[in-house]
């Protein structure tokens, strides 16, 4: 079968706000959303800026019609329901629960955001009571299965979790789902929100910045956290048409291959990175020179903004496209990274706009390419690329193309 | 100094939980990384935790701490040279 | 007509003798403290000394069964390497967590973090393997090795040529998690023998285990161990539900309910979770033997993978160890198996296995 999958809701939330018009404006504005938290109690909240999304855990209750306060939900799951319920608002719950849609949700951490404030008492002999309904609130798959009880949505779903290509890749099984008859539609994507265990986690791996990120510059000194959730309402181009819903992009190709070098670190040589964009092109059937802009994974961490550049001036010449990272935008939100920057290269062949690579100065040493520093307006996208490189050597790139 | 590096040698192995090695076995001159002990990118950073747990010395720079942890030479007098400072 | 998946080799690291041919379930293990843990193997026959001083018990459980399934394959590379896994490394998890809070957020230990990531098992196995193909973890509770099988059927509907994915399922058992879910009355209130869990069906809990059971799935029938046909995957489904389910199961596979050999059932003492079986025990034809596992394996969210290598090995070896028959049925031949599924979280799946010779 090879019916084109398309795309035709998005939902998103991240520190720059929810929704399209949110997230626009910021990148025109040139705007970060970076800041010290005020929600995430760490030791570092005054020293390190993250993509810290706006709203408390009980106005992101309200938004979702739960109650507020100590209502059992983590904030990770908060985020989701925000995201998702944008979806379902546009697309219609009838829609959804009417014909088989799958949800393919993406995520690292979990409840840790919660349950790190509680594990003391956890493994105590005993707990207080009001603790015991966040016991099982840790796993990823815990946000997935509040989501589809909270929507009725209960054909197929699944949690991926590959680290931060996690809902890239929620988006290629959820593609395949379609293709193969499985489910109608799907809602793919993911979510993370901050936590001291992440934070001190990348902390403890001495790649994180405490001002805002440099990505691609020289003198780079790490990644900001960030957290969010991004979904997109996959479907046939048919089943689209049929009903008359505005197809946003087509999800026209994809690939996911391994490193398979380290544990941590891509092939200095970007050797990966090549391998899967190249294929993910080869798959929607274009050339090099038809991505009019590469939404890159751009970390600003040594070893990822190495390799992967070396992988996109080798792929594709002294005549690369517009290049950016938007994580200096929003932080390095984990497994919804994947997700938020699909969705912002999506807007960004919307509104034909390069959305620049905040903080650049100095072209990295080993590199003759350079990411676009600022905004540029009126460029005709017609395919761009983003891509989602995780620990464990995962790496995913997405093609979308204009409809 | 000498004790020093004796103690430093044990708690490297313990550290990085080297199996079967004990502090004789590693020369103080010898490179921790690449081919000497053959130690990765996240050894150095584990053994930057045992300095700050056991000698209250932070470093914040991975680059920096690879100068550092050359060999347990140039890790005892960097302690030593830092303890003194403190 | 659509691809079938055939399992060309399995390997599983379980609280029983399951990892050597020769130590077939012999001799039997139980304990007696609610826990059931793996028997440990020589891990370092495949891990390398720099690359093994520094993981966890999941870490190298799941890296040695899948490296040993790639071997007892003669795959030295797969086209794809999909897991899946509830809980992860929990023991680093912890670590971190723990040390986190009383280090009060310093000099904490990097490697517990890596570890940590729910795709370790994958990125260590493609790079002992050198595979550079397809590597998806799904984090799935009850359904985790479910999807990670059902993935690997559903990338060998567009293959072109023999391909071979390893997929597993693992997760650990830690002091801690014991701890923290007896909390929420996950496990028997009285101590009891693994062994007879299935007697103890009376009262609420069961007992914990662990395990890692690796798989390579192709869409080559040459050489396979057997084939699995059909694998669904239900959300908390009723009685209605589950009778669909499997009805839908035997149509797909032109079979009928008297058909099946063996029942293999998830059944893990629980007395509140007895109805999920009663849909299918109460119609299952005299020949059919049903036969429980948790007794051997304990209760954890990837058991089905633990089911479906000893499937293999009872269709393989054509006998059912008596210690898993619940009921005997009057069918003296192995053809066909039902494996049927639970978690605590009400995942349920149905999975049939058929022999191929």
């Amino acid at each position: 079968m090879s019916e084109k999958i398309v795309v035709t809701s998005i939902g998103i939330i991240s520190a720059l706000g929810q929704g399209k018009n949110a997230h626009v404006s910021a990148f025109r504005a040139q705007q970060s959303g970076l800041r010290n938290p005020k929600h995430l109690k760490s030791k570092y909240a005054d020293e390190f800026v993250l993509g810290e999304v706006r709203l408390s855990n009980d106005e992101l209750s309200e938004l979702v019609g739960l109650p507020t306060g100590d209502n059992g939900y983590t904030r990770t799951t908060l985020l989701a329901l925000a995201a998702v319920q944008d979806i379902v608002n546009d697309a219609g719950l009838a829609l959804l629960q009417s014909e088989p849609t799958a949800f393919i949700n993406a995520n690292t951490v979990g409840g840790m955001c919660t349950v790190e404030n509680m594990y003391m008492e956890f493994i105590a002999p005993t707990a207080p009571e009001e603790y015991l309904k966040y016991i099982d609130t840790l796993d990823c798959a815990e946000s997935t299965q509040r989501i589809t009880e909270h929507f009725g949505l209960n054909a197929f779903s699944a949690t991926v979790s590959t680290a931060c290509s996690s809902s890239a890749n929620a988006f290629i099984f959820g593609a395949r789902l379609i293709k193969h008859g499985i489910v109608k539609r799907a809602i793919c994507g993911g979510c993370d929100s901050l936590s001291r265990f992440t934070l001190n986690g990348f902390h403890s791996l001495k790649n994180v910045d405490k001002n805002p990120s440099k990505p691609f510059d020289q003198n780079r000194l790490g990644l900001n956290l960030g957290e969010g959730a991004g979904y997109v309402l996959l479907e046939t181009e048919s089943s689209a048409k049929e009903r008359g819903a505005h197809i946003i992009a087509e999800l026209s190709g994809y690939y996911n291959s391994n490193d398979a070098y380290h544990p941590t670190a891509p092939s200095p040589d970007g050797s990966g990175a090549y391998r899967t964009m190249q294929k993910a092109m080869e798959m929607a059937g274009i050339q090099p020179e038809d991505i009019g802009y590469i939404n890159a994974h751009g970390t600003a961490t040594q070893s990822n903004d190495s390799a992967e550049g070396k992988a996109i001036e080798n792929l594709f010449g002294s005549n690369a496209p517009y290049f950016s990272s938007t994580k200096p935008f929003v932080g390095h939100t984990l497994a919804a990274a994947g997700s938020l920057e699909a969705i912002f290269s999506m807007y960004a062949m919307e509104e034909q706009m390069i959305i620049p690579n905040l903080n650049f100065e100095t072209r990295m040493e080993e590199l003759n390419i350079s990411p676009v520093a600022s905004l540029i307006e009126n460029v005709a996208l017609k395919h761009v690329l983003s891509n989602s490189f995780g620990f464990g050597g995962n790496n995913v790139s997405l093609v979308f193309s204009k409809p | 100094m000498e004790d020093l590096k004796l103690t430093l040698k044990q708690q490297i192995i313990d550290s990085l939980n080297l199996q079967g090695m004990k502090p004789e076995d590693i020369d103080d001159n010898a490179p921790l990384f690449g081919e000497g002990l053959g130690l990765d990118s996240i050894d150095s950073l584990e053994l930057m935790v045992l300095l700050e747990r056991n000698y209250g010395i932070k470093i914040e720079d991975a680059r920096e701490g690879r100068k550092i942890l050359q060999s347990v030479q140039s890790m005892a007098e960097y302690i030593q040279e830092h303890k003194k400072v403190s | 007509m659509k691809q079938v998946l055939y399992i060309k080799s399995t390997s599983a690291i379980s609280p029983q003798h399951t990892f050597y041919p020769e130590q077939f379930l012999e001799p039997l293990v139980n304990s007696d403290d609610n826990k059931l843990r793996v028997i440990d193997i020589d891990y370092s026959k495949y891990i390398s000394p720099v690359a093994i001083r520094r993981m966890s018990r999941l870490l190298k459980m799941g890296i040695s069964s899948g490296m040993q399934s790639l071997k007892d394959a003669g795959i030295s590379q797969p086209d794809g390497i999909i897991t899946g896994t509830s809980h992860g490394s929990k023991k680093d998890m912890e670590q971190f967590v723990q040390d986190l809070i009383v280090l009060k957020e310093e000099a904490l230990n990097p490697t517990y973090f890596i570890q940590s990531t729910y795709n370790s098992v994958n990125g260590w196995l493609a790079m002992q393997s050198k595979s550079t193909g397809y590597n998806q973890t799904y984090v799935h509770r009850g359904a985790s090795f479910e999807l990670a099988l059902f993935d690997a059927w559903l990338m060998l509907q567009d293959a072109k040529r023999p391909e071979y994915y390893l997929v597993g399922g693992f997760d650990e058992l830690t002091d801690n998690y014991f701890v923290i879910k007896s909390k929420i009355d996950y496990w028997k209130k009285e101590n009891i023998d693994s062994l007879s869990l299935l007697e103890h069906s009376d009262t609420p809990g069961t007992i914990a285990g662990e395990g890692a059971a690796f798989f390579v799935a192709t869409n080559d029938e040459k050489d396979a161990l057997c084939a699995v046909p059909s694998i669904k995957m239900l959300q908390d489904p009723d009685a209605a539900a589950i009778t669909k389910a499997l009805a839908e199961l035997l149509e797909e596979n032109g079979i009928a309910i008297a058909d099946i050999d063996v029942l293999l059932c998830g059944m893990n003492g629980d007395a509140s979770t007895q109805d999920i079986y009663t849909p299918i025990t109460e119609n299952i034809d005299t020949r059919t033997t049903i036969a429980t596992f948790k007794q051997l394996c304990g209760e954890y969210e990837t058991t089905t993978g633990f089911a479906l290598w000893l499937a293999c090995q009872l269709i393989t070896r054509q006998e059912i160890p008596e210690v898993i028959v619940h009921k005997k049925g009057s069918s003296n031949s192995i053809k066909y198996i039902l494996l049927c599924n639970h978690s605590v979280f009400r995942n349920v799946s149905l999975t049939l296995v058929k022999a191929v010779k």
